[in-house]
């Protein structure tokens, strides 16, 4: 039984290709023979001259009617019977195409070319190149309707009834915002109370609308957290993911949006979102691997930027073009490399490290946890939230302790002022003795005054001779007054001399030295400089220079000071020194100095605010001072030292959070763009093609040139693509639009709208919707509406098995396409049922939800650890998840999200048994479910209701009688076993971050398996 | 048939059937979906039912395993003539440094009847040599690794092409219900390595990603988010899905959405593999002899020799597509300490997994693959004659090895000039490779595409690429 019914199955399949329509009672060019010619001919007979055979080309109609080489003529409209290519194509013996093509042509193929040469041989323009002209309806109302019902009356079809008002809701939640309805969304519908147009109008003006389309963009703009090749190191560029975001959310005219993307720095008087926005140029790929060619990944990058604003705007695939004349279109070599011409002025390196064989000045001192420049600091609305609520945190800190403790005492009050009065600038820098250490230990006496010794100063300044060397350190013993404080430690780094050609560092530590006896550590907790050269782990910048100081090349106008606090102030017994232990490459002359005024933060002592005030006499210090003062009071006397230990990482918070600043990368111009050429086989070596200069593709209308003199810019690439006079980027993004909400391009082919792509099922639909595109000045959200209000969208989505014959896909759309989410929508929405999902605010950092351990063990150049997070960050959508191209997420992964390496204008949709692994595995679903079983248990009072409860959460809809019984009999099993197995169902309901219950876990577990089950059922996952 | 014909049929034959039971149904297109792949493919009986590939990363040395050339002493030191470099590009770490010549620190020997000439490094590979086939000839594009290996296993130097195996795996599924059909297994080494594997290496390109290769890690899930969530046993977890299949079901009947169907066959495939995945990584039934035979690195879950066993234990079970990886091959320095570790991991587990298969008579329907993305160069990186030298990246030519599967037995195909710098006869260039590989197979290379961004791809590219008819058996 098994074995046959599979025969049945590839009976079926064949019997179906069989089945062929009848002839149409005219020939289209475009419908019937373009896409055979361009399959069968076009490889020997079409653009390309290198691969043309016999003289012949037949996709220009005069070059196919003149005589070929063997003065054959290949077409003779109206007489097929004289046409060589027909004569061919019916030829049993020397049948074209040859065999060895392996593309035979079928029956119907054969006679359609007869019947279309005997109809005179007309040919059309390829439709997505032709002129922009808007069709009008054939009726009145809803003009999607109009035209899909006329193609549906045309084949005697009746459209699907409405879907229900639930499933209609659920459909248009997922769709605008990717997140479920709330059953009271849904209630509201289904009663009338709210109509189906408001709701549309209320979920476009939704923040969460842009968090959904933003998926749909990223995939196209290759959106992607990591760089890509080799280490795939982090890059930073998250302001670009919000920029994208805002984009939609505000409804951003989309020639804007495409204008500032591609061209945002060029704009006059550019604006600091126009400047995040051209991050879309730099999305491609990025080496620093040591041993690459900066050329060779130059071209792979120029390749890239082609290919991927090819795919983004036009629709075409220029990938071929790199190395010949494409094949199919006539897309030329030339085409490819003049387009990327547009973007040899982006300042980039081939390869972003400065390595001894391949240096690159401008990049000295980076390593792999370097980012990848030109970029540009920005607030970030979501840091600055963060980092005024730091701020506030360790304000109410330090408010409580002065509420507490709020006297002052005198006797710090004089020893500070006797303090100031003898070091005015609140820095004591006494002159030292030094001596070089080696691996720890003193060079023997002779030794240290040999002319290697380090030299000091009246001015206490030291000056090394010679670098460090290896195991080397400088060590400077300051000596103390009796009772004197040590709350900081400051080194001056003084300019003068040869300036470092490369980033130099400098680390201290330091002990106190008792006359007699053994030294006692000091222990600074934080530390800052005023000027330094930023290190950076994993992308990122550190912040401080707890972990040393890195001082820049070259002169220096800024003064270079760094300051250490002590974790409490260090008070000095008689004979005790301050032993300062330096080491690091930098060879600069320094001055080291302590201070007994003690401060919350670095920042307070290096702005000389709190020394400021405590030299204001008493009746003339503002509040802001007088806090001050009593912070310095509070860091250096106050008895509660975990109080004062807590303020200092508060205060280190404050300051890692940056005031909400982030780097992104961004487009830079430079003076010189590089030469661009046209690469021979697209090989990067070969240096004899010609250079080319921008210009728009030749086969598409209004092409613009440069000309002597007057060079095309990225900006004129930008206006090109969204002027009046082309017509391929409107219709490519309302193409891709229609998938979002129809399950199908109007064009089925979204990558490619060439002649290898396919016809559109309703072409005038597809020019009318680009053209109200274009007239709507370029609505993204008037056009939505449009697709979602037509009584097409809002057909059901049953399946029509009578339809089967007539339209097997349902490209005439008689009903609605199920869908199954997109992986990021998947996540968000488990989470939004089980009420887990953290919606607080748009952009910020990319988040790390749970991942298996060791997924990026292979990683290195640097390896890394993945660390997911601890708060509620876990919980955040999908669209913020940290996308690693080379190793992406295993639950975006497995269901088909892409690396992002490239452009991806549309995402398969497998169905795999990862994707039923990761669903019921992944503890981002377990914890889910748990937090979903909490909920339902207690929104509903018994076991029906509970069930009904978890239903229409998880499908927005009543659960049919049958549905309830089957989920019953499953508690029931779930309860008895976890009764009776209570450890069991401890160890289920431990599972994530999320706090834990008050409902006894044997209950919670049985509830947690229903939950996984709803979870898993293909309807969650679906939308109808 | 593409992938969008064969679920527009489905969705057909589905609307059709719907008397049948549900599960019946999930059952019989089991067999008839996963297990066979393509309606169209096999082109033709077919060699070899299964590939067993023992990527080596990194770039083994030819000059000091396998490609003997004797003539080299007496150029030891000197310049590499520029009639032999002829301009060729080096990488950037080498291009400024002369060229001079470093000949094979290795001794070689001839073994068994085919006289195949092996390095001392290798002794236990020397023994089986007249199981095997070497290529002698083989060149690629590429020089630095990951577009090597990149085109190694996809056919393109760019990310984004399905591999090898993902392409066998579309085009003809797999014998055995309760594992993938593609299955990658990298070693676990004693000290890290420099060189990352990156997922796109098996990745499934524009196929559906269901063709993608699965990595089956030594760890407690062999297989990512295999294990259930503590405080399940496996008794309930069949309820649960009994449970969830029955939902699914009720939903089917009101839908007819065949995706519910896919989805309930694929989640009783998730099911099988938490039983039949652990199962397979359980070495502990193994006999010791076979521990003896693979050598005793075997012992140390997630090495290569254990992963050597696994790959046995794989075929047996009809697995379609078998990869092993074993990084730090990369040798530009200390080549006698550097490269001879590399031979110890691999020499007698690669040996002993064709005695095995061998002996158990699965040699001759298992396609073994040795080698990887490039060759180094004759030229010494470094002071040529410390022991400090290496070598650098060479594509121009380098040695692989197949056995079993359709081909010789005992043979040497291909040669190197006297430099081991340039193919002297019969060139095999990577995309000849996976022509071949694809015919052993059963599969026209030619007419094996996938239509994506309206281009019809193949795993062979653009360029014309062969079948090296002269090592078929």
């Amino acid at each position: 039984m098994r074995f046959s019914l599979f025969i049945y199955l590839l009976f079926t399949a064949a019997a179906t290709q069989a089945v062929e329509p009848p002839l149409p009672a005219k020939i289209s060019f475009n419908r019937d023979i373009r896409p055979i010619m361009s399959d069968t001919c076009f490889h020997c007979h079409g653009f390309d001259p290198k691969t043309r055979e016999a003289g012949l080309r037949l996709d220009i109609r005069e070059e196919a009617l003149k005589p070929s080489e063997n003065d054959l003529l290949g077409i003779v409209p109206g007489k097929p019977d004289k046409s060589e290519i027909i004569l061919r194509i019916f030829d049993e013996e020397d049948p074209m195409p040859p065999e060895k093509a392996h593309k035979p042509l079928t029956s119907r193929q054969k006679a359609l070319f007869r019947q279309w040469v005997a109809e005179g041989a007309h040919y059309e323009p390829h439709w997505a190149y032709a002129t922009l002209t808007k069709p009008a309806p054939s009726a009145g109302g809803h003009a999607v309707d109009a035209f899909i019902q006329a193609k549906l009356a045309e084949k005697n079809i009746q459209p699907s009834p409405e879907a229900a008002k639930s499933k209609l809701v659920r459909r248009l939640s997922l769709d605008l915002t990717g997140l479920p309805p709330s059953p009271q969304t849904v209630a509201a519908l289904v009663s009338g109370r709210k109509s189906y147009d408001d709701l549309v109008t209320e979920l476009l003006a939704s923040p969460r609308f842009g968090e959904r389309m933003a998926v749909w963009w990223l995939d196209i703009a290759r959106y992607a957290d990591t760089v890509g090749f080799h280490g795939d190191q982090n890059q930073r560029i998250f302001p670009y993911r919000d920029y994208v975001i805002n984009a939609f959310n505000s409804n951003k005219r989309f020639d804007q949006f495409t204008i500032e993307q591609l061209a945002g720095d060029l704009l006059p008087e550019a604006k600091e979102e126009q400047l995040v926005a051209t991050g879309y140029n730099r999305l491609n790929m990025m080496t620093r691997e040591g041993g690459a060619q900066p050329k060779e990944y130059l071209a792979k990058y120029g390749a890239e930027r082609v290919r991927s604003v090819a795919a983004a705007w036009f629709g075409s695939t220029f990938g071929c073009a790199e190395c010949h004349d494409h094949k199919f279109d006539p897309i030329k070599a030339q085409d490819f490399y003049e387009l990327q011409a547009f973007f040899a002025d982006m300042k980039q390196w081939g390869v972003y490290s400065d390595y001894r064989y391949t240096p690159e000045p401008e990049l000295a001192g980076f390593n792999n946890e370097f980012p990848f420049p030109p970029e540009i600091q920005v607030k970030s609305a979501y840091l600055e939230k963060r980092h005024r609520a730091a701020q506030a945190e360790l304000d109410a800190h330090l408010q409580a302790q002065r509420t507490k403790q709020t006297a002052v005492s005198q006797a710090w009050l004089d020893s500070t002022a006797a303090f100031l009065k003898s070091h005015p600038t609140g820095w004591s820098a006494p002159v030292p003795s030094v001596r070089l250490l080696t691996n720890g230990k003193p060079a023997a006496e002779k030794k240290a005054a040999s002319p290697d010794a380090p030299a000091i100063d009246e001015k206490a300044v030291v000056r090394l001779k010679n670098a460090l060397g290896k195991g080397q350190t400088l060590e400077i013993t300051l000596p103390l007054d009796a009772a004197s404080s040590i709350a900081a430690v400051q080194i001056e780094v003084l300019e003068e001399g040869t300036p470092p050609e490369k980033p130099v560092t400098l680390s201290v530590s330091a002990s106190v030295q008792p006359a007699k006896g053994k030294a006692r550590p000091v222990r600074f907790t934080m530390a800052d400089a005023s000027l330094k050269w930023a290190t950076h782990k994993a992308g990122a910048e550190v912040m401080g220079i707890e972990q040393g100081w890195f001082l820049p090349q070259g002169k220096q106008t800024q003064p270079m000071r760094g300051v250490w606090l002590t974790e409490a102030p260090v008070v000095a017994k008689a004979g005790d020194k301050l032993v300062l232990t330096l080491s690091g490459t930098s060879t600069r002359p320094v001055r080291v100095s302590f201070s007994s005024v003690a401060a919350t933060s670095t920042q307070q002592l290096l702005s000389g605010e709190i020394v400021n005030a405590l030299q204001t006499t008493p009746e003339k210090r503002n509040a802001a001072q007088q806090t001050l003062i009593w912070e310095s009071w509070f860091a250096s006397a106050a008895p509660d030292v975990e109080a004062v230990k807590k303020s200092r990482d508060l205060a280190k918070a404050v300051r890692d959070w940056n005031e909400g600043r982030a780097w992104t990368l961004i487009t830079k111009p430079t003076e010189k763009p590089l030469t661009v050429k046209v690469l021979p086989r697209g090989n990067w070596q070969d240096e004899s093609g010609p250079v080319v200069l921008p210009a728009t593709p030749s086969f598409l209308p209004a092409r613009i040139e440069s000309q002597d003199g007057k060079r095309l810019s990225r900006l004129d690439l930008a206006k090109y693509i969204v002027s009046k006079e082309n017509p391929i980027t409107a219709r490519t993004v309302m193409n891709r639009l229609w998938h979002q909400f129809f399950g199908n391009g109007l064009s089925a082919v979204l990558d490619d709208l060439g002649s290898q792509g396919e016809l559109p099922s309703h072409p005038e639909l597809l020019d009318w919707l680009a053209s109200e595109f274009r007239e709507s000045g370029w609505d993204m959200k008037h056009m939505i509406r449009l697709m979602v209000t037509s009584a097409t969208y809002k057909q059901s989505s049953s399946l029509r098995p009578e339809l089967k014959d007539i339209d097997p896909a349902n490209r005439l759309l008689a009903s609605q396409n199920p869908r199954r989410l997109d992986a990021e929508f998947i996540r968000d929405n488990a989470l939004s049922i089980s009420g887990l999902l953290n919606l607080d605010e748009i952009g910020g950092p990319s988040a790390k939800p749970y991942q298996p351990a060791g997924y990026y063990a292979a990683l290195q150049f640097p390896s890394r650890d993945y660390i997911s997070a601890t708060d509620r960050t876990q919980w955040r959508r999908g669209v913020y998840m940290h996308w690693q191209r080379t190793f992406l997420h295993p639950m975006l992964a497995n269901f088909d999200a892409p690396a992002r390496d490239e452009c991806a204008a549309i995402r398969t949709s497998s169905n795999t048994p990862q994707q039923a692994l990761t669903l019921l595995n992944d503890p981002s679903f377990v914890e889910a479910a748990r937090v979903f079983a909490d909920r339902v248990l207690r929104e509903g009072t018994d076991d029906k209701r509970r069930l009904q409860v978890a239903a229409e959460l998880a499908w927005s809809r009543e659960p049919k009688p049958k549905e309830i019984e089957s989920l019953t009999t499953f508690l029931t099993t779930q309860r008895e076993h976890y009764k009776a197995n209570p450890a069991d169902a401890d160890k289920l309901v431990k599972v994530g971050l999320a706090p834990p219950s008050n409902i006894p876990a044997p209950e919670l577990a049985a509830w947690t398996q229903v939950c996984r089950v709803l979870l898993n059922a293909q309807e969650t996952i679906t939308r109808y | 048939m593409s992938e969008a014909a064969l679920n527009t049929t489905r969705r057909y034959f589905l609307g059709q059937c719907t008397g049948v039971s549900i599960g019946a149904m999930a059952l019989n297109s089991l067999a008839g979906e996963d297990a066979i792949g393509l309606p169209s493919l096999p082109h033709f009986a077919p060699k070899a039912k299964r590939v067993i590939f023992l990527t080596q990363s990194g770039g083994p040395s030819q000059l000091e395993l396998f490609d003997h050339k004797p003539g080299l002493m007496q150029w030891a030191g000197k310049e590499l003539p520029e009639s032999v470099r002829n301009g060729q590009r080096l990488t950037t770490m080498t291009a400024n440094q002369k060229q001079l010549v470093l000949p094979g620190i290795t001794k070689f020997s001839q073994h068994g009847q085919s006289g195949a000439t092996v390095s001392e490094w290798l002794p236990h590979l020397g023994r089986v040599a007249d199981d095997l086939c070497f290529i002698k000839s083989m060149t690629t594009d590429q020089i630095n690794h990951a577009p090597a290996m990149t085109q190694f296993l996809t056919g393109h130097q760019l990310p984004g092409r399905p591999s090898m195996g993902s392409w066998i795996s579309y085009g003809l599924g797999s014998a055995n219900k309760n594992l993938p059909d593609y299955l990658v297994l990298i070693s676990k080494m004693q000290r890290p390595s420099d060189q990352p594997l990156y997922d796109h290496y098996w990745g499934s390109g524009f196929l559906p990603s269901r063709y993608q290769g699965v990595k089956l890690r030594n760890s407690k899930d062999p297989v990512l988010y295999l294990s259930d969530p503590d405080g399940l046993p496996r008794h309930l977890r069949r309820g649960m899905l009994d449970g969830l299949a029955e939902l699914n079901q009720m939903r089917f009947e009101q839908t007819y959405d065949p995706e519910i169907t896919t989805r309930i066959r694929q989640y009783e495939m998730a099911y099988r593999m938490q039983a039949s995945v652990p199962e397979l990584t359980d070495l502990s039934e193994e006999p010791e002899h076979v521990f003896e035979m693979y050598g005793p690195d075997s012992r140390r879950a997630g090495s290569y020799a254990a992963n050597c066993i696994l790959a046995r234990r794989l075929a047996e079970r009809g697995v379609r597509f078998i990869q092993l990886f074993h990084p730090d091959w990369d040798h530009h320095s200390r080549l006698p300490s550097w490269c001879t570790a590399r031979c110890r991991d691999t020499d007698q587990p690669s040996a002993a997994l064709i005695k095995d298969l061998k002996q158990r008579g699965l040699l001759d329907e298992t396609l073994v693959i040795w080698g990887g993305e490039f060759g180094r160069g004759v030229a010494g990186q470094g002071q040529w004659d410390s022991p400090e030298a290496g070598r650098d990246h060479h594509p121009r030519c380098f040695t692989m090895w197949m056995a079993g599967g359709g081909v010789k037995p005992g043979m040497t195909y291909g040669s190197t000039d006297e430099f081991s710098y340039n193919v002297a006869e019969n060139p095999v260039h990577v995309r000849d490779l996976h022509a071949t590989v694809m015919h052993l197979l059963g599969i026209e290379h030619e007419r094996f595409t996938f239509r994506s961004q309206g281009l019809d791809f193949k795993l062979t590219g653009v360029e014309l690429a062969r079948v090296v008819k002269d090592i078929l058996a």
